[in-house]
């Protein structure tokens, strides 16, 4: 027995090997929290995020907290942070409401909150987003304009169940009840999945169901893809500013389509906006709503548009626009490092 | 003593690792105390009930790969449920709801032959399905007093009453459980199906029994979820693979018949807090779950080294 005890400590003493990377005091720590990884589009954010505090110069260590889990895992994350004593917290939501009490915590310890991309409802804490409602709005009656008001259009939503999802459907939905000559012949969830949307296009296309405009929340270049490969003939497409899909907008022969931008780079705005906070300099209002633009592949001013905004270094995944200009200081080069600072 | 000592050995050997990683949290950030460990427990709270959830089918000899999915039916049904009416009876609602489903699978398993895995993993996703049909986007509201059934400290600072209503809800159910003749069928069912039911065990009904218990901590995982979150949300959270990570790490043999919940539970608070260290180490995130997955495996195979070792100069 006391042979399993002492091997037992052992043990113990052999886990115990988390390197201690301690900060020198000076500037700020900064802790992030996201509960999607492996995602272009939150890679881009998280990049973001550690370019604008390396940038800044005002940031001696970034403690990020980034993986797949819950509301309930998220919890758990910030109070990890609120532990860690940071000077302020730049998160993604898993959800408005459910964070609300870890953030009362952080709050009640003079930590900075500031949510991006999607919003809070916990009093005290700034919300840096993109609109989305206003997103999916702006793709939407593009679409409808371009299949001249009448047909059937394919619906493919992001993960069902998530508030940025919900949003967007309240857009499409308020220009689709403004065109009611179109109807949506078939809705479906990609979850965001790059390889579960490009199935899905194929098998709708099998069907041979006739259909004239496709709407995708962001899961776009696959879905040219689909069409390409699968010899259908192209019909109008609504995608993300991602990468890929934009570049397919310019080199494409024949198709007619339009990104919408949703940076990912709002979260390097957020920690931006958190040491404006921390310096003394809040926003005037405690949201700020980026709003989407839209770029057309139909008109000579939108192609200028999508030319400009091409990079060949930036991977396929993530969304061309890069910086957010008024808030974020950091270069293409920087965020494309993906280096934050002590690293 | 001794033989009591030998028989939670595994339970001791993992209670001495959490203390130990404990202190090295308070190395790492000096200022880790009571509000630290009451996040922890409260972080806890639905891996533990997982965790529970999945020890007790691994013990009667399945699995139950619905675990995460019957959390997020329990969660929204609650949460839909406390809308309009008061929290006691929604509870009460939800708990039944929960070992009706692992009645439900228990039943599917026994009747039709089907393997536990694929039984269960088909299951997964009708209860996803059932989850989003209650609420298709996370809403619902819970009881302002539940928050604080596990929010600070119970009597004495650095109790958190998160780790008290776990250990009370774990307890009532599994400790006269465990003592009863189904505790012992579930045992025995677990370690050898066929002499179980020569000996006059009925083998169908105890494997039922035991995914009802399943589904029962699964609704109490749910529930927890819709106190930490004030909300439900039916899509399910990552506590599939934890609850199988902590069973195995926590001493219960996948085939069954041997193990208990402590160490499983035990197992949870040590996984948190290694996520706690690595966040408050700031370790880059795509490392973590890396050193999780390590630590993991190091902490089994060591054990399993140490116990051999042990067993042969007994």
């Amino acid at each position: 027995m006391k042979r399993f005890l002492t091997g037992a400590a052992a043990l113990a003493l052999s886990v115990t090997m988390a390197p201690a990377a301690f900060a020198q005091d000076g500037g700020y720590t900064i802790g992030v929290s996201n509960t999607v990884q492996g995602n272009g589009w939150r890679e881009e954010m998280i990049c973001a995020m550690r370019a604008q505090a390396l940038s800044s110069g005002e940031v001696d260590r970034l403690i990020v907290a980034h993986r797949n889990t819950d509301a309930a895992g998220q919890l758990e994350d910030l109070r990890n942070l609120i532990e860690a004593g940071v000077d302020a917290i730049v998160l993604n939501p898993a959800n408005p409401d459910a964070l609300n009490s870890a953030i009362e915590d952080a709050i009640a310890a003079d930590i900075v909150v500031v949510a991006v991309d999607q919003g809070v409802t916990a009093e005290g804490a700034y919300v840096v987003s993109n609109n989305q409602e206003e997103y999916a709005y702006l793709g939407a009656s593009w679409l409808f304009e371009q299949m001249g008001g009448e047909g059937s259009v394919v619906y493919m939503r992001g993960a069902a169940g998530t508030s940025a999802d919900n949003d967007r459907d309240a857009g499409f939905r308020r220009a689709l009840e403004e065109n009611p000559g179109v109807e949506v012949v078939h809705e479906v969830f990609t979850g965001w999945q790059q390889d579960q949307g490009k199935q899905q296009m194929f098998d709708f296309i099998a069907t041979g169901i006739p259909f004239d405009g496709v709407w995708t929340s962001g899961i776009d270049n696959v879905i040219v893809d689909a069409f390409l490969e699968s010899g259908a003939p192209l019909v109008p497409i609504v995608g993300a500013d991602n990468a890929g899909f934009v570049a397919m907008l310019q080199d494409v022969e024949g198709l007619e389509g339009a990104a919408v931008t949703n940076p990912g780079s709002i979260g390097g705005a957020g920690v931006a906006v958190a040491l404006n906070i921390l310096n003394g300099n809040p926003p005037e209002e405690t949201t700020v709503l980026v709003d989407p633009v839209l770029w057309q592949n139909t008109t000579d001013e939108g192609r200028e548009q999508i030319a400009n905004a091409q990079n060949p270094n930036l991977d396929p995944e993530w969304p061309v626009s890069v910086e957010i200009p008024g808030y974020t200081t950091y270069s293409m080069d920087e965020i494309i490092a993906c280096e934050g600072p002590g690293e | 003593m001794s033989a009591i000592l030998r028989a939670h050995a595994w339970s001791i050997g993992l209670a001495i690792l959490f203390l130990a990683l404990l202190g090295l949290a308070k190395v790492i950030q000096p200022s880790f105390g009571i509000t630290g460990l009451e996040s922890l427990a409260r972080a806890a709270l639905p891996f533990a009930f997982a965790t529970a959830a999945m020890a007790v089918v691994v013990i009667v000899g399945g699995i139950d790969l619905s675990v995460a999915s019957m959390m997020a039916v329990a969660s929204v049904t609650a949460a839909v449920l406390m809308q309009t009416m008061p929290a006691v009876p929604a509870i009460v609602i939800t708990l039944a709801a929960g070992a009706l489903m692992g009645a439900i699978n228990g039943g599917l398993i026994v009747v039709t032959r089907v393997p536990d895995i694929v039984a269960t993993l088909a299951m997964l996703f009708v209860w996803e399905g059932v989850a989003l049909l209650i609420l298709n986007a996370p809403g619902g509201t819970a009881a302002d007093w539940l928050e604080n059934t596990i929010r600070g400290s119970f009597v004495i600072p650095g109790l958190p009453k998160a780790l008290v209503l776990m250990t009370v809800c774990v307890a009532v159910v599994w400790v006269p459980l465990k003592r009863s003749k189904l505790g012992l069928s579930i045992y025995a069912t677990g370690s050898h199906e066929n002499a179980a039911f020569r000996s006059g065990v009925a083998v169908g009904k105890t494997r039922i029994a035991a995914y009802a218990v399943c589904g029962l901590f699964a609704a109490m995982g749910g529930l927890s979820l819709t106190m930490l979150t004030g909300i439900g949300e039916p899509v399910p959270g990552p506590y599939l693979m934890a609850s199988v990570a902590a069973v195995v790490l926590g001493g219960v043999v996948l085939g069954g018949g041997i193990g208990g919940l402590l160490g499983p539970i035990i197992a949870v608070f040590i996984l948190r807090i290694i996520r706690t260290i690595l966040t408050l180490a700031a370790v880059d995130p795509n490392v973590t779950t890396i050193v999780e997955g390590t630590i993991m495996v190091a902490v089994v195979m060591l054990g399993a080294l140490v116990m051999m070792r042990g067993r042969e100069t007994v």
